[in-house]
């Protein structure tokens, strides 16, 4: 059975706009998994979704054949999945260290040694005990990220959502990050990356395209001329940018998949 | 708690038509002892004692501040004390010269006043002054340091004793040279063939001086002077009063009607005592259920001196109450205020909490306990600086409130001329009195010689302490509610943030 199943889901931030509908695919544990498409796509709107940050609208996410909404989204955040944000969402205030320690005990694990499973999890990542008593702000961008993972990990979760890990990286730390989420998949653990970054792409088991081939516009409300030229425009069919003020969100086309 | 019951009879009215007061003075009933007596029946008296006052003259005693220092005879004695009270008289203040006809008419009617006031008790329990130790009898025991000669050790009258014994002051004695087991006569002072023979058991001395207790009998002439004060059992006294009114002879006047009598000029001062201001609260409403006429209104000066005593207190507590509820609504809305913007400043960590898994009920708690330490700690440190503040703050706050409340209150004694009486009231340990005459017709017109009497207001002016636990454990609630209260708006800030938005919008 798949660790991570996507049956049919869809989801729309105003009923009647999908930003995406109709993905079913299924996530494996021991695999690096690609998610692309461009900006509007829906990557992190689906990211959310995976991480249980928001529902789908429509389908079904089943993690181990279980489906998610049933499953308290704080524990399955806490305990079930780990995120790596791209830009890291540490506590700013708190040391590496101790970043790591809160998200053990939030999972529930309030283990003696849980400083020292932390110095540990930052060593693996290359920060050494001194770098690990800094406060995160201290540290760069690389080693934030670094700390980022090593949170996303603490608890052990069997699945590992990154959101454009090597976003805010340069090439070689890039390099370096993408090792680590490499060694993951390959001890065992589904790894979902979220990029728009063709190398990273390429040192994935999978490649999941999420592509806006049909446009959808949203209406701008108050303005009805506009509304009626984008009417009309997808009327006409054509793949048209959106023409209104437009967010990430406004249009999307039916994604298709693409395997490896 | 005291009590007094006095009429309400034309003493208001003001104006002093002589025929019109003197009707309305004989048409009220007088109240006996035995009357006295019904009302202290009531559930609500804790306890009652009365005291009868008689005015005599010296039969073969002088009394103190008299005018008669040589030895004449009782006939020009007599005289000589109608003329010493018409200077008594030209001795009074001039703010209260607008009440002295009054005095006239009243002298008019009563005839003489004596010089000495025998003061009758029903009990041990209506010497006030002894309990209070501003009065004590000379004995071996109190004598200590032989001050006094022992012929004057001597002992207070049985109570309740119908024996002629008398406790005298140790001025009187020495002013007479009279000694324990003395004997002294005095004279009915409307007729002095009337005679009565009283046997010393007791000389009393009075750290007071003079004219403080003079609330029992209100004539301007010695008996006033509390060295002059006899005092005897009322069961005593009152078998000297029944003999008086036989052997009397009622003259009645043709031009107004009034009857005057030569049985001794007497008075009957009940006291009751209740347990709370409830009971004497109950004891208004059923007394004139008891049977007590309409004419008569109840008041105590006890209570009233007490709350008069309190005003300043009471007004500064008020002060401070308001003080307070501003302070805690704008306090509470600063706290409010203070906890939105805190929370939306760290909505990015509570977005950072809930995206990894932490639970919004979770990160409000963890909000709150902050909240909470910060005020536990300002109650603590603010509660032990107004503790120690309190105090001096609060009674330099009451001496400025007293001293508002004097220059109020000698403003209202310039306006009329002399001390305002009834809601000043008198403070000191007076028993109140229900001051009935037993011939009636002085009744109404006691009420209006007490308010003479007033003393200075005497307020609470100390504050020993303002703080004990209850006030902290108050003062802690109100804090931890407060925090609760502006808690529940970061609360609800939290539960609306949605962490994908607030993640989202960062990145």
């Amino acid at each position: 059975m798949a660790l991570l199943e996507l049956d049919n889901i869809g989801y729309s931030y105003v009923k009647g706009k999908p930003v995406f509908e109709g993905i079913s695919y299924s996530f494996d544990e021991g695999k690096m998994y690609a998610v692309m498409g461009k900006s509007g796509a829906g990557k992190t709107t689906l990211l959310s979704l995976l991480s249980g940050l928001a529902k789908p609208t429509e389908g079904k996410i089943l993690y181990e054949g279980r489906d998610i909404t049933e499953i308290n989204q704080y524990e399955y955040r806490s305990k079930y999945v780990g995120v790596v944000f791209q830009s890291f969402n540490l506590l700013t205030k708190l040391t590496a260290a101790e970043n790591i320690v809160l998200s053990m005990e939030i999972a529930g694990l309030h283990k003696k040694d849980e400083k020292e499973r932390a110095y540990e999890l930052l060593d693996d990542m290359g920060l050494d005990r001194d770098e690990a008593d800094r406060r995160v702000l201290k540290l760069s961008g690389g080693q934030q990220q670094r700390v980022a993972i090593a949170r996303a990990l603490s608890y052990g979760p069997h699945l590992i959502l990154a959101d454009e890990p090597t976003g805010n990286l340069d090439g070689e730390t890039q390099n370096e990050i993408m090792d680590i989420f490499r060694e993951l998949a390959d001890s065992g653990k589904c790894v979902i990356i979220v990029t728009h970054s063709q190398e990273v792409a390429n040192r994935s088991d999978e490649i999941y395209r999420l592509v806006a081939p049909e446009k959808k516009t949203r209406r701008q409300k108050k303005i009805d001329a506009a509304k009626a030229a984008a009417d009309a425009a997808a009327i006409a069919g054509e793949d048209v940018k959106p023409k209104n003020e437009g967010s990430a969100n406004t249009g999307a086309k039916k994604s298709g998949s693409k395997k490896k | 708690m005291m009590s007094s019951i006095a009429s309400s009879g034309s003493a208001e009215d003001g104006s002093f038509d002589r025929d019109a007061f003197s009707s309305a003075l004989s048409s009220v009933s007088s109240l006996m002892a035995e009357e006295l007596e019904t009302y202290a029946e009531l559930d609500s008296v804790s306890s009652f004692y009365y005291t009868v006052s008689v005015s005599f003259n010296g039969g073969d005693v002088d009394p103190i501040g008299g005018s008669s220092d040589d030895d004449e005879d009782e006939d020009t004695d007599d005289t000589d004390e109608d003329a010493e009270e018409e200077s008594d008289f030209t001795d009074i203040p001039d703010g209260m010269g607008d009440m002295r006809g009054s005095m006239g008419f009243e002298i008019g009617t009563m005839g003489t006043e004596g010089d000495f006031t025998v003061i009758g008790y029903s009990s041990d329990e209506a010497m006030t002054s002894f309990i209070n130790g501003t009065s004590i009898i000379i004995s071996s025991d109190t004598d200590e340091d032989s001050e006094y000669d022992e012929s004057y050790y001597g002992t207070m009258f049985e109570e309740g004793t119908e024996e002629l014994t008398c406790v005298i002051s140790y001025e009187l004695a020495v002013y007479n040279s009279l000694s324990v087991g003395d004997t002294i006569t005095l004279a009915n002072p409307n007729d002095e063939d009337e005679t009565y023979t009283l046997t010393i058991v007791g000389i009393y001395i009075n750290s007071q001086s003079t004219v403080t207790d003079s609330s029992v009998i209100s004539g301007f002439s010695s008996s006033t002077d509390s060295s002059n004060q006899i005092y005897m059992s009322a069961a005593a006294l009152e078998a000297i009063l029944s003999e008086s009114e036989e052997n009397a002879t009622v003259e009645t006047d043709e031009d107004t009607g009034t009857e005057t009598t030569t049985a001794l000029p007497s008075q009957v001062s009940g006291t009751y005592v209740f347990a709370s201001v409830d009971d004497y609260e109950t004891f208004c409403e059923e007394v004139y259920e008891a049977g007590l006429s309409e004419d008569y209104t109840v008041s105590s000066s006890d209570l009233s001196s007490y709350e008069s005593s309190l005003l300043p207190l009471e007004n500064l507590s008020t002060m401070a109450l308001y003080f307070l509820i501003v302070v805690i609504a704008i306090g509470a809305i600063v706290l409010i205020v203070l906890n939105i913007f805190n929370v939306r400043e760290r909505k990015y960590e509570v977005g950072v909490l809930t995206a990894i898994g932490m639970k919004k009920s979770r990160v409000s708690i963890q909000f709150m306990c902050e909240t909470l330490i910060i005020t536990v700690t300002a109650v603590v440190i603010g509660g032990l600086i107004g503790a120690v503040s309190s105090v001096p703050i609060t009674n330099s706050l009451l001496a400025s409130q007293i001293e508002s409340q004097s220059a109020t209150s000698e403003q209202q004694t310039a306006n009329f001329g002399r001390e305002m009486g009834g809601s000043m009231g008198d403070v000191g340990d007076m028993p109140s009195d229900i001051d009935v005459d037993t011939d009636g017709e002085r009744t109404g017109f006691m009420g209006a010689i007490d308010s003479f009497s007033s003393a200075t207001t005497s307020y609470v002016s100390e504050v020993s302490s303002a703080t004990n636990l209850t006030v902290l454990v108050q003062l802690l609630l109100i804090a931890v509610l407060l925090t609760l209260i502006a808690s529940a708006a970061s609360v609800i800030f939290i539960m609306r943030y949605d962490s994908l938005k607030i993640l989202a919008n960062r990145d």
